[in-house]
């Protein structure tokens, strides 16, 4: 069965060539090793400057990027991808199946930290049949396999450099993707410059990109108003307005799957009683949220992990703000003179702390007497995450639902954090990804979100836009909403 | 009232501290709101009827959290000079009476404590015990000890010098003697100048450790972490950075005035 | 003031530093996270972090670190940034002279500022130009770097005015405009307290010099005001001046780090803060040895010049 897509957009018509393109960001380039790498203006850069056998499109499908077209047998247990021909390396030498399979290798490696594993660890080989083609086999079936290539830290490097030492992964760049590194200074600019030859023809429009740090938002964004950067990464919900309505800029306000989740753990007091956690969850305004901490840009979520983009999600039922049944519910449970309790929330991002505070209020009326513990990034990774009974999570959006899923809910999840552990949800899971007849995976993740909503291991309030603003000469930019692939291949600029 | 407190700049700094103190004291009982309610639909809003100062990004009243931030603030100042100065000054005092082996190693220890920059040092213990205020508090105390000690002693030794003390040891007085009537009332009193511009000083970098996150931490009122979290919304409403900025710059103001008052107040030249 | 005196006092400085950077280790390793952690984040499983903690050395026993990193120091090497994955003495030395190139320039302005302003204020004292002079000290030195620093972007920097760049760094090799048009708002920022510190104190120790016997003495003397204010007055005046000028370039080196962050001028206070949010040690470690001899140095040199200037202590 083969599954060939066409390539994105050939040149555009109407496109200029030439102009540099100037970027602001706000958090470092601290490494280009794009096996481990997980830095917000990090993920731009290897998008620019590497290719993966796929690549996530605009519309959240894979699309052919260093892999022409591939095929799945009918169990989808084995995939065969196809090369394109006459791509070479940076450096010039040519990429074959040869790199795919040394990348592959060293991403399974355990000696190596690589960040793609865990949406990759259903490999048991990888083998290259010929110079342009690579043949995987899966230990189970998984229909989204080429979802899973198109990890944004699943690019392939050069067999060369993986034999050499990987250290110098960190700072050279040698990859098939439409730029090339010029200039790597992680304290101000990153340099970028057209690779001329690219394998899509017509593109790069652009001649350079250059990657500028603000680690200060205020100054980033007065500079974005009054200076020469032409892109801002990211836009804070706090600024959207004010930029959006400057002349000459184009704010971008991208809806997305990105959410904030309240992590309550299964296996002790309170939480292990459905009703206390029901009680929280009618304890939050879902809308005043999305008002107050995202300044309305985004979406109220009613506890569904997937957001209205995913093409198998079902339609939620709203829960409206109900402290007096939150009440009763937790009179039921055992609290009928309320329930005390430690709220964990890391400093980063500041979000987590601001919908911290903001459910403390709010579910002050329902009985709820939480503290919010804030506390460093590190110290939280290594004390709360995964263990603690209650604290604030953050994730952006997965491409499938089944990498949502098994991001942090069935029982081997890499990231598993509630203690649900249930058997009844693993075989929804595992029964959607092991075919790839569509009416058999509606029917497996819809009985699956029904059971996630109806046993609420997390409460999701709300869906998180993506925020981003570019100069009116800039055209053709766009994001996509799980925020790892920028496509500036296809930007030009309207002078 | 003492004729130097009798100044434009006396009397000035005398208000401020009055308003800033019983702001301190009293302040959590005069807030008209709890500080910490939202009242969603008067977001961002500027002063008006019913919010005096404003509001911020929560709709929640900005008098209300100023007056409830003003103890932390204040008393955070005061705790950490407090704490450093007492410390500093009885080793300061030791060092420059007793001089000799025991002075030169206390200088020495001096000399290398010193060596770290107060905000550096504060900036690495407050790192490494995690945020929060009291952790905050004792690094601040921590950092002054050393320069207030150079201080107490530098003054205790220009002390020594003076007529009346060497009148003191001429006449034969016991070193008790001249140490409790001579010598510390005298070095008290750059003591305590120094102080109180210090408790300006700590304010400020309480509120800087805020404004970094590695101070109070939400959702305190502490003026500092106030402004931090109201930088974003600057442009909307100004009054959100402006009423704990001011508030900052008006303790420290108070502080600092007092303290020069204060000085010219005690010192005995001019009095005579 | 021996040589031996002298000395020993440098041996004392040098010894305190190596505690103090036994300390910053030994307490960054009772820390729960550490860099790999940081460089992973929420993707790091068990494995990955256990991998990366392998790659950065950070598996092995910290005394073990510690010496590594001690015998590394002793003979010029720096050590590798855990984060950024260059040589840190790159890293810092890069951060070194940007921060020294924004100190000297507020330190230089705020010297030709100050000390003129304080001794007017003295000469002056009661009169309007007192006044303002006052009014300006007690509010510059009553406003964090934060506050000022936020309030000069907005005003001077932003969409309404643009008068200056908001925030950035250009090299004064690369651009002498361009570095100054960058330098401006951070220098003010820096030199606003440091300003107010120093004429205040210049102005309170020249009035009470100007009130003395000894100045007294000299204009009975029949010498022309102008030479018992420059010749008499104001050397005497200033060694209170230098030991604040020490003591402020304390507070210049903290000012330097929030100033810098909120800027975004790449020097060493905003490599520090970067450094202790991700752990990275080693740089750590180098920009604590860094800022503490150059504070020290700048204290042992006030010493000294206290020394000279003022005769009550160097016979004391």
């Amino acid at each position: 069965m083969a599954l060939a897509v066409p390539a994105f957009g050939p040149a555009n018509a109407g496109s200029k060539m030439g102009g540099t393109l100037k970027i602001s960001h706000s958090t470092r380039i601290a490494t280009l090793n794009v096996l481990s790498l997980s830095g917000p203006a990090e993920y731009p850069v290897i998008d620019m400057a590497y290719s993966g056998l796929t690549r996530i499109g605009p519309d959240s499908q894979p699309m052919p990027d260093l892999a022409e077209s591939w095929e799945a047998s009918p169990d989808a247990t084995e995939f065969t991808f196809n090369l394109r021909q006459g791509v070479n390396f940076h450096d010039g030498t040519p990429a074959t199946a040869s790199d795919v399979v040394a990348t592959y290798e060293a991403i399974l490696n355990p000696d190596i930290p690589a960040s793609a594993t865990s949406v990759l660890n259903m490999i048991e080989t990888v083998s290259a049949t010929d110079d342009l083609t690579v043949k995987f086999k899966l230990k189970t079936p998984f229909a989204d396999f080429p979802t899973s290539t198109a990890h944004a830290n699943a690019r392939i490097l050069s067999e060369e450099a993986l034999a050499g030492d990987l250290t110098k992964l960190d700072t050279v760049v040698n990859g098939t993707g439409p730029f090339k590194m010029e200039n790597y200074d992680s304290a101000r600019v990153t340099r970028l410059v057209r690779n001329d030859d690219y394998f899509i023809e017509g593109k790069p429009y652009l001649d350079a990109v250059e990657m500028h740090l603000f680690p200060d938002l205020a100054a980033e964004t007065t500079n974005f108003l009054s200076g020469d950067i032409d892109v801002m990464l990211l836009v804070q919900q706090a600024d959207y307005e004010r930029i959006s309505s400057a002349p000459n800029v184009n704010a971008l306000r991208v809806p997305s799957g990105r959410y904030v989740n309240v992590v309550m753990r299964f296996d002790q007091p309170p939480f292990d009683d459905l009703r206390v956690r029901e009680a929280l969850a009618y304890s939050i305004d879902r809308q005043l949220l999305v008002d107050l901490v995202l300044e309305g840009l985004g979406r109220p979520a009613h506890d569904n992990i997937l957001s209205p983009e995913f093409k198998f999600r079902i339609d939620t039922p709203e829960k409206a703000y109900d402290p007096e049944k939150a009440k009763k519910l937790l009179a039921e449970a055992g609290y009928p003179n309320g329930l005390k309790l430690n709220l964990v929330a890391s400093n980063r991002p500041a979000i987590r702390a601001q919908v911290a505070i903001a459910i403390k209020q709010m579910a002050l009326s329902a009985g709820f007497d939480i503290n919010v513990e804030t506390m460093p990034h590190d110290t939280y990774i290594a004390n709360v995450w995964k263990k603690g009974k209650f604290y604030m999570a953050y994730w952006g959006m997965q491409p499938t639902e089944d990498a949502t899923f098994n991001l942090l809910l069935t029982s081997n999840a890499s990231y598993e954090d509630t203690g649900w552990k249930n058997k009844e949800f693993d075989d929804l899971v595992q029964a959607g990804r092991s075919t790839t007849i569509e009416s058999e995976r509606a029917n497996a993740y819809s009985k699956a979100q029904e059971l996630m909503l109806s046993e609420l291991p997390y409460i999701i309030a709300f869906y998180e836009d993506v925020l981003t603003a570019s100069k009116s000469k800039v055209q053709g930019y766009t994001l996509n909403p799980i925020n790892r692939y920028f496509y500036l291949e296809s930007v030009w600029l309207e002078e | 009232m003492p004729r130097a407190f009798r100044t434009a700049a006396g009397i000035t700094g005398l208000g401020l501290l009055l308003i800033v103190m019983a702001a301190a004291i009293f302040g959590p009982f005069l807030a008209p709101y709890d500080p910490q309610v939202f009242h969603p639909t008067n977001r961002l809003e500027g002063p008006s009827a019913a919010h005096w100062l404003g509001t911020d990004q929560f709709g929640r009243d900005l008098l209300s959290r100023i007056l409830n931030g003003a103890p932390s603030t204040i008393f955070f100042g005061l705790g950490a000079t407090l704490f450093g100065v007492g410390a500093g000054s009885v080793i300061g005092v030791i060092a420059g009476t007793a001089g000799g082996w025991i002075d030169s190693i206390i200088m020495r220890i001096l000399d290398g404590l010193l060596a770290v920059p107060e905000l550096l040092f504060t900036l690495l213990i407050v790192t490494f015990l995690g945020g929060g205020m009291g952790q905050a508090m004792l690094a601040v105390a921590v950092a002054f000890t050393p320069g207030m000690a150079r201080i107490a002693r530098s003054s205790v030794l220009s002390i020594r010098t003076r007529e009346y003390v060497l009148a003191a040891v001429a006449r034969g007085e016991p070193s008790r003697y001249i140490i409790l009537r001579e010598v510390l009332p005298n070095a008290i009193s750059p003591i305590i100048v120094e102080s109180t511009i210090r408790v300006a000083f700590a304010i400020m970098i309480g509120a800087t450790l805020g404004f970094l996150g590695l101070g109070a931490q939400p959702p305190s009122t502490e003026w500092g972490l106030m402004v931090a979290e109201a930088r974003q919304f600057m442009f909307r409403n100004a009054w959100t950075v402006a009423v704990p900025g001011i508030a900052i710059a008006m303790a420290a103001m108070g502080f600092n005035l007092f303290g020069d008052a204060l000085r010219d107040s005690l010192d005995p030249k001019r009095n005579e | 003031m021996t040589l031996g005196y002298i000395f020993r006092r440098l041996m004392a400085v040098i010894l305190v530093l190596f505690v103090v950077t036994f300390a910053v280790f030994a307490i960054t390793m009772i820390l729960p996270g550490n860099a790999a952690v940081m460089i992973l984040g929420e993707y790091g499983t068990e494995e990955a972090v256990a991998a990366m903690e392998r790659i950065l050395g950070l598996d092995k026993p910290w005394h073990i670190q510690y010496i590594d990193w001690l015998v590394g120091v002793l003979h010029g090497d720096f050590g590798q940034s855990l984060r950024l994955s260059l040589p840190v003495a790159d890293v810092v030395g890069d951060a070194f002279w940007n921060s020294a190139s924004l100190a000297i320039t507020a330190l230089l302005s705020v010297t030709i500022i100050a000390i003129p302003l304080g001794a007017l204020a003295a000469i002056k004292r009661g009169s309007t130009a007192d006044l303002i002079i006052g009014i300006f000290s007690y509010i510059g030195s009553s406003m964090p770097e934060f506050v000022t620093a936020t309030m000069l972007l907005i005003f001077v920097a932003g969409p309404a005015l643009g008068l200056l760049p908001a925030g950035g760094f250009i090299a004064i090799n690369e651009s002498l405009g361009g570095f100054t048009s960058h330098v401006i708002l951070p220098a003010t920022t820096l030199g606003l307290v440091l300003t107010a510190h120093i004429s205040r104190q210049v102005r309170s120790e020249m009035s009470e010099v100007l009130s003395s016997d000894y100045i007294r003495a000299a204009r009975l003397k029949g010498l022309s005001e102008h030479r018992v204010i420059r010749r008499h007055a104001l050397p005497n005046s200033l060694a209170p001046a230098v030991a604040v000028i020490s003591l402020d370039i304390g507070y210049l080196l903290g000012g330097i780090i929030v100033v810098e962050e909120i800027f975004a001028w790449p020097g060493l206070g905003r490599l520090l803060i970067y450094a202790l949010e991700n752990r990275d040690l080693p740089v750590i470690q180098a920009i604590t040895l860094v800022l503490a001899t150059v504070y020290a140095l700048s204290n042992f040199l006030s010493d000294i010049a206290i020394a000279i200037l003022d005769p009550r202590v160097r016979y004391a």
